[in-house]
């Protein structure tokens, strides 16, 4: 992990005493609720329905185990016993008294955390694969550039107050695990013919009202430019950007209206940064400087490739642990190593929810497993990087005494899910109840693993923190009358190999479903799929391509009770 | 950075009654709307100091030729999270060069003061409702940043380490004293 710096962790201590600062002349009187609101939302404290929430950063996923003891503690003593962790690899915190917010970034800034640019219209928290550094088909490791970036964006004084909320996500893997075209930006690191590293440049990515997969703009980016380049879109973005109307400011509406237009005037603002800002070249990024950063991202100590072993599986080894090693246990750049997923999706907790207990647990097993190491996954799970396969044994059963062990990775029960209504003051309906009758529907592992990989992505608007866009089922919670709605669609594509490395919203299937329904016309969908496939080895997302939506409609339609009395 | 007292400050825009005058008499020390400046730029004196009020929806480009003339440039903030005006600042600065007075303008607040001064700003006027004591403490509180910026060019990075610390105050309490 990236060692803080005697100036990193200054950095971090007096951006929680400007807060402080700021929190009590907003308390004394002297800075109003209104101009408050964008300082607090760059430290990731929105107001919600029942007490502010509050986005802990999380930079690309990483933690480790004195940080989420500390998250715990937090949960423990400002919250109530949990918190969430989201699709953007951050945790969030839903009970906590804005008054004691000062104390909570204090105890923050104490393990190197902060809500720096969780929210608002900023850059925001930069995302990458949660296994990054470990994954067996990584070509180069994103975690430096990533946090190359992250100091970059860090209280950026040009670019605090943006049209709109601006997002970027790198991968540098083959299988894009960080659904880099529904960024503002994405970046894919790649080599080239000669071996060197580079970007390739996806921009104006998004989900929303208007679903729109990134355009790449550029194929190969050298390494070294990339804080320039990165600096020209955002320029053009924070000049030409729309301000008029919330729904048409994000990036992509932008790069859609102008098309090839925006793609020169970055490409010009690029060529004029380097060419004649007195200070152009200054941000290309040093080789001594990457050195600096990459060190810190050096194997954990001890961690070598052991040769001549193999997973440990004793002769009675219960049929459970064989599934957990096929679903939660990754393939590792590092003969004799795994990385292994501990899932947070199980019965009787929301999608990515883990109490304080759950979260020191965790945090244990990081200690005894993964040298202290864990990532946050861009599906909501949390993930050990560095676990020995001569040790997968031992961590599944401390994991299945912890709850973590539901083999479920990748199946229907791992889905995404926003917190919804029952916490946000945006939604328009609630995600966790519908993610709870889900799970409880489709217990049974055996159905699971005959359902197999499929993504099943739930959001409570249209602002679509669930990516619904993006699942081959997608729920999208929605408002008529003052009654909770769902949408259903199918076939989206998250840009992941199991849909095809390729990323696209999914479509409708109809009008809105009631509550009641929507885990039925899940089952409906599902059971379709499983009549229609031509063999169990045809993945879900594979048969909806291949028959398209209308038998999926048929099916869904038929279980129309409220919805049907009201037609 | 400069605060500027609305009422003891020498640069005055020249209004009539029904708002910016098209027509007008060079005086010295006017700060003119972008419009009224193109009305008189070809006849303005060369010695007597103007400066020129700039929306932040117009291109900054649009005044590099004039730079050289004008004392003042005024960007301005129609609401304080409008962040358009923080470009244009910097493009002044770094890529023009302007080494006149950069200005900031309209919904003003003191915690702005970091982002102005590391864009390019050097004078504000603020918002008549804000303090002072907060704004020049906003001022105080990084001893250093990441990136580069108008006033240091060098990131982090590129800075040798015993360069880029100073000590910090303890600000705790200070807020709720203002």
């Amino acid at each position: 992990m990236y060692q803080y710096t005697s100036f990193d962790k200054q950095f971090v201590k007096q951006r929680a005493a400007q807060f402080r600062d700021q929190l009590e002349r907003n308390l004394a009187g002297t800075l109003g609720d209104d101009e408050f609101r964008p300082l607090r939302l760059q430290n990731g404290w929105y107001v919600q329905r029942h007490a502010p929430m509050l986005r802990v950063a999380v930079p690309y996923g990483e933690l480790n185990s004195t940080q989420l003891r500390a998250l715990a503690r937090i949960a423990r003593e400002f919250d109530r016993g949990y918190g969430h962790f989201t699709t953007r690899q951050n945790l969030q915190y839903n009970w906590i008294p804005l008054p004691k917010s000062a104390d909570v970034m204090d105890a923050l800034a104490a393990v190197n955390m902060h809500g720096i640019q969780t929210s608002g219209n900023c850059i925001r928290n930069i995302t990458s694969d949660c296994f990054a550094g470990v994954a067996a088909d990584e070509i180069v490791d994103p975690r430096p550039y990533c946090e190359i970036l992250r100091q970059w964006s860090t209280l950026n004084p040009e670019f605090a107050f943006l049209p709109r909320k601006f997002k970027i996500a790198v991968t540098g893997a083959i299988e894009d695990r960080a659904a880099i075209a529904w960024h503002d930006i994405g970046l894919q690191l790649l080599k080239n013919e000669a071996g060197e590293v580079g970007f390739k440049v996806l921009v104006g990515g998004g989900m929303g009202r208007t679903p729109i997969i990134g355009t790449v703009i550029r194929d190969f980016l050298p390494w070294q430019q990339i804080l320039v380049f990165i600096e020209a879109v955002v320029r053009v973005y924070n000049r030409y950007g729309r301000r008029d109307n919330l729904y048409k400011a994000r990036i992509k509406i932008l790069v859609k209206a102008e098309g090839q237009r925006f793609i020169d005037d970055v490409n010009e603002e690029f060529k004029n940064i380097l060419e004649r800002d007195i200070d152009g070249t200054e941000q290309i990024i040093p080789q001594a400087e990457f050195d600096r950063v990459a060190a810190s991202f050096q194997l954990p100590e001890g961690v070598a490739p052991i040769s001549n072993t193999r997973l440990h599986v004793p002769a009675d080894a219960p049929t459970s642990f064989k599934r957990w090693t096929e679903r939660n246990v990754q393939a590792h750049q590092i003969a004799g190593y795994r990385a292994v997923t501990l899932s947070l999706k199980r019965t009787g907790q929301a999608p990515g929810d883990a109490t304080d207990s759950q979260m020191e647990l965790a945090a244990d097993l990081a200690d005894q497993f993964s040298h202290g190491e864990l990532r946050v996954s861009h599906d909501q799970n949390l993930v050990l990087p560095w676990v020995k396969e001569s040790d997968l044994f031992a961590l599944w059963e401390a994991a299945r005494a912890a709850s973590f062990a539901t083999p479920n990775i990748g199946l229907l029960t791992d889905m995404i899910a926003c917190p919804g209504g029952d916490f946000c003051a945006l939604a328009n309906a609630r995600s966790i109840p519908i993610a709870a009758d889900i799970t409880a529907r489709f217990e049974d592992i055996d159905e699971l693993y005959d359902i197999g990989d499929i993504d099943l992505h739930i959001s409570g608007c249209i602002n679509s923190c669930g990516h619904h866009h993006s699942g081959h089922i997608g729920i999208l919670g929605v408002d008529k009358d003052g009654k909770e709605w769902y949408q259903v669609s199918l076939g989206g594509l998250d840009g992941s190999a199991l849909s095809g490395n390729t990323s696209t919203p999914g479509k409708v299937i109809g009008p809105s479903f009631s509550a009641d329904e929507v885990t039925d016309v899940i089952e409906a969908v599902i059971d379709t799929y499983r009549e229609q496939r031509t063999a169990a080895s045809e993945k879900f997302i594979d048969t909806v391509k291949r028959i398209g939506l209308d038998p999926f409609k048929t099916a869904a339609n038929a279980q129309r009770r409220t919805t049907a009395q009201n037609a | 950075m400069k605060f500027i007292d609305s009422s003891r400050d020498r640069w005055h825009t020249i209004t009539g009654e029904d708002g910016p005058m098209v027509t007008l008499t060079p005086t010295a020390h006017s700060l003119l709307s972008h419009t009224q400046w193109n009305g008189v730029r070809n006849s303005w004196p060369t010695d007597m100091p103007v400066g020129v009020l700039f929306p932040n929806d117009a291109d900054i480009e649009d005044l590099v030729d004039d730079l050289p003339r004008l004392s003042v440039v005024a960007l301005h903030f129609p609401k304080w999270t409008d962040g358009r005006a923080y470009s244009q600042a910097r493009l002044l600065r770094s890529r023009y060069r302007f080494g006149g007075e950069v200005r900031a303008t309209g919904e003003v607040l003191v915690d702005m003061m970091p982002l102005l001064k590391r864009t390019g700003f050097d004078a504000v006027v603020l918002r008549h409702d804000q303090s002072l004591d907060a704004a020049e403490r906003a001022l105080r509180f990084f001893p250093g940043h990441y990136q580069g910026d108008v006033n240091e060019h060098r990131p982090l990075f590129a800075r040798p380490p015993e360069e880029v610390y100073s000590s910090v105050e303890d600000f705790n309490q200070a807020g709720s004293s203002i």
